[in-house]
């Protein structure tokens, strides 16, 4: 039995396909169309779903959509009726897409992939509880979703046992922690549904401590926390609303100044003001973590919706709450929804036995030898093949020892908003400059931003201080944990401001040859660890073909390309295909 | 490219774009119509009667902000509607 997922007309538009319980391909359609978070109707991920299963839209069983669009229609109604007349604007803004676009999901399902069978539609949140729950390896969990909003609802708790899913509470919109996040994040001068990791990347250069941090308390007199975690945004502070602006002139007052403008300096106020966020978020999730297993009795957490990719959070939370086990998929945002309600069809609604565990992210596009043979000689690209894997991670691990940048094209590319070993950029850690150089040669991104560290999942705990066992989700790049003090030092280029990495920690059954590049990268440098960036430059989707790799290496100062089996030097090859300066944008 | 056809794809395309720019002033006023008829009328109706349609108050009494959903398997009907 096939069943397809489809999320869309929010952010970040997704397909996944289900085989008989098992997800056999998922990837999000900005991958394909080169739009960063793109919202449309995810053609080419369906596409790509199907061609990789050898099937036709005909084989599928069931397709379903991840939330009501009626319901989400109601709720940009009443907010238009309670804000009238201040809606004018987004009113006129946003209803053509509504009556154009949102409102005819059949349509497209219907007449764009000439589909005749059942269409399936499923409430947001539960979408986001079943794309973590059902595919987690626990029987039974507690579980907590909380995002932006859904249809009505911001943030749900509920519990998951064997096949079926019971959401018991929720908190409903315009109440939202994830809208709290995104118009701070907006107030900082960063992109809405894009750039909230920055805030998270920038907390620890301001004022952790509760006591001592103006905005802390600023921040907690705009919101009502109840002791279970419940809370209630003083909407007099926001405008998200009603407008496109998401900050009142209230909060502009409250924290000492306008908005701030795109790419604009951050200050130690900045620095404050994202710290007292990340604080006020943290205790949110915290006091309601406790309430969620003083309900669900359960020693299991599964977690999903945006709020659940706050990996400076998430690596906390076994030790703040009396949780024992976490499990959150590597696309807990919109993107992951469509394994939800694809998994949530097959489970529960057809009442099939849960067979399968997320364990592998590699789900998206890969492309044989053979096919990335014909690449690179049709497009007389130079390069050198490799004899052996064993000469593959060698000279890799040497080229990466030297301080070359090092694009990393291996296997279908990664599920979720972190590249985790299939479409990397590598680096040496070791090096001090070595950020300095990524963000000259290759990323061009704010100077505050951490890169992340890659280590095998047997050495993690000598430099890692990781909950142990050490949480499944760190190899999705979900927690962020502190490394030990010897070590800040000796890999500088992964050690954040307040000492801590959010690592990626890889097992060998999962990506063999990342695996043993890392291993061999330690017989080199004593250190088993290696910068895993994602293989893009700033405002541009991860790379997903072999093309997009090549162009992104011979529009950046990625010194070397290894694809398959395969080595490009960059310098060896016609250069300035493509401009990546140019193209480097938020 | 002749001149002719040069002249016949400028006017094509200025005609298009000319086309695209009345839809939006065309889209623009029915929809403001719909605001202030549609929206205005009942949301100042709903005023006077002291409906709410977002529930934004905060509440120092309350113990607590969750409230009922409980949103588990329904039967198969209920999720081919989009609502």
């Amino acid at each position: 039995m096939h069943i397809l997922g489809i999320s869309c007309y929010y952010h970040d538009s997704s397909a996944t396909l289900l085989k008989d319980g098992k997800i056999v391909g998922a990837a999000e359609e900005e991958r394909f169309t080169r739009k960063k978070h793109d919202t449309s109707f995810p053609i080419n991920a369906i596409n790509y779903c199907l061609k990789s299963q050898g099937i036709t839209i005909n084989d599928v069983d069931y397709v379903g959509f991840y939330e009501k669009p009626l319901l989400k229609f109601e709720r940009v109604l009443s907010q238009h009726l309670e804000m009238f007349p201040l809606s004018l604007k987004t009113f006129l803004s946003s209803m053509p897409s509504w009556i154009n676009q949102k409102s005819r999901v059949m349509r497209a399902i219907r007449k764009g992939l000439k589909y005749k069978k059942d269409v399936l539609f499923i409430e947001h949140h539960l979408a986001h509880a079943s794309s973590s729950f059902l595919v987690s390896p626990f029987k039974k969990s507690a579980i907590l979703t909380a995002d932006g909003v859904g249809e009505w609802t911001t943030t749900t708790y509920g519990i998951g046992e064997d096949i079926d899913i019971n959401l018991m509470k929720e908190v409903r919109f315009p109440h939202s922690v994830g809208l709290l996040y995104s118009t701070i994040t907006a107030y900082l001068g960063f992109s809405v549904n894009n750039s909230e990791y920055k805030v998270m990347g920038l907390a620890p250069y301001g004022d952790m401590n509760r006591k001592t941090n103006p905005y802390y308390k600023k921040l907690e007199s705009i919101i009502d926390i109840k002791d279970d975690g419940s809370y209630r945004l003083d909407m007099g502070y926001f405008t998200f609303h009603y407008a496109d602006r998401m900050p009142s002139k209230k909060m502009c007052k409250l924290l000492g100044g306008p908005i701030s403008q795109r790419d604009s300096q951050m200050t130690q106020r900045h620095k404050d003001i994202a710290a007292a966020l990340q604080l006020i978020t943290e205790d949110i999730l915290t006091k309601m973590l406790n309430h969620v297993y003083k309900v669900t009795k359960c020693e299991n957490i599964v977690m999903a919706g945006g709020c659940a990719l706050n990996s400076a959070y998430n690596g906390k939370i076994l030790r703040s709450t009396p949780f024992k086990n976490i499990w959150i998929q590597p696309d807990a945002g919109d993107g992951g929804t469509s394994i939800g309600v694809a998994s949530y069809i097959y489970h529960t609604i057809l009442g099939n036995k849960r067979n399968y565990v997320f364990r592998d992210a590699y789900l998206g596009p890969k492309y044989s030898t053979e096919e990335i043979k014909s690449f690179l000689n049709n497009n007389k690209i130079g390069y050198s093949e490799f004899n052996s894997d064993a000469e593959l991670i060698k000279t890799t691990a040497k080229l990466i020892h030297d301080n070359h940048v090092v694009g990393w094209f291996q296997l279908g590319m990664e599920l979720g908003p972190r590249a985790l070993g299939a479409r990397s950029i590598l680096s040496n850690p070791c090096n001090q400059e070595m950020k300095e150089i990524l963000n000259q040669k290759v990323k061009h991104r704010e100077k505050f931003r951490p890169f992340a560290p890659v280590v095998c999942e047997d050495d993690s705990l000598k430099y890692f201080e990781c909950d142990k066992p050490i949480p499944e989700p760190t190899d999705f790049m979900l927690m962020v944990y502190p490394i030990f003090k010897e070590w800040h030092k000796k890999i500088p280029a992964v050690t954040h401001v307040d000492g801590s990495g959010r690592l990626q920690t890889i097992r060998r059954e999962q990506n063999p040859l990342y695996y043993d590049l890392i291993k061999e990268f330690g017989k080199l440098s004593g250190i088993p660890i290696l910068i895993n960036t994602s293989f893009n430059i700033r405002g541009e989707p991860i790379v997903c073909t072999p093309y997009d790799a090549y162009k992104c290496m011979m529009g950046t100062g990625i010194d070397y390309l290894v694809i398959d089996k395969f080595l490009i030097k960059r310098d060896d090859n016609p250069q300035d295909i493509w401009d990546s300066e140019k193209n480097a944008k938020d | 490219m002749s001149p002719f056809k040069q002249f016949f794809n400028g006017f094509k395309k200025g005609m298009r774009s000319f086309g695209k720019n009345i839809a939006i002033i065309i889209d623009s006023t029915l929809l403001l119509i719909v605001y202030l008829v549609g929206v205005g009328l009942t949301s100042i109706l709903a005023k006077i009667f002291g409906k709410h349609f977002l529930e934004s108050k905060i509440s120092k009494k309350r113990e607590t902000y969750w409230s009922d959903l409980n949103l588990k398997k329904k039967p198969i009907k209920a999720y081919y509607r989009q609502f």
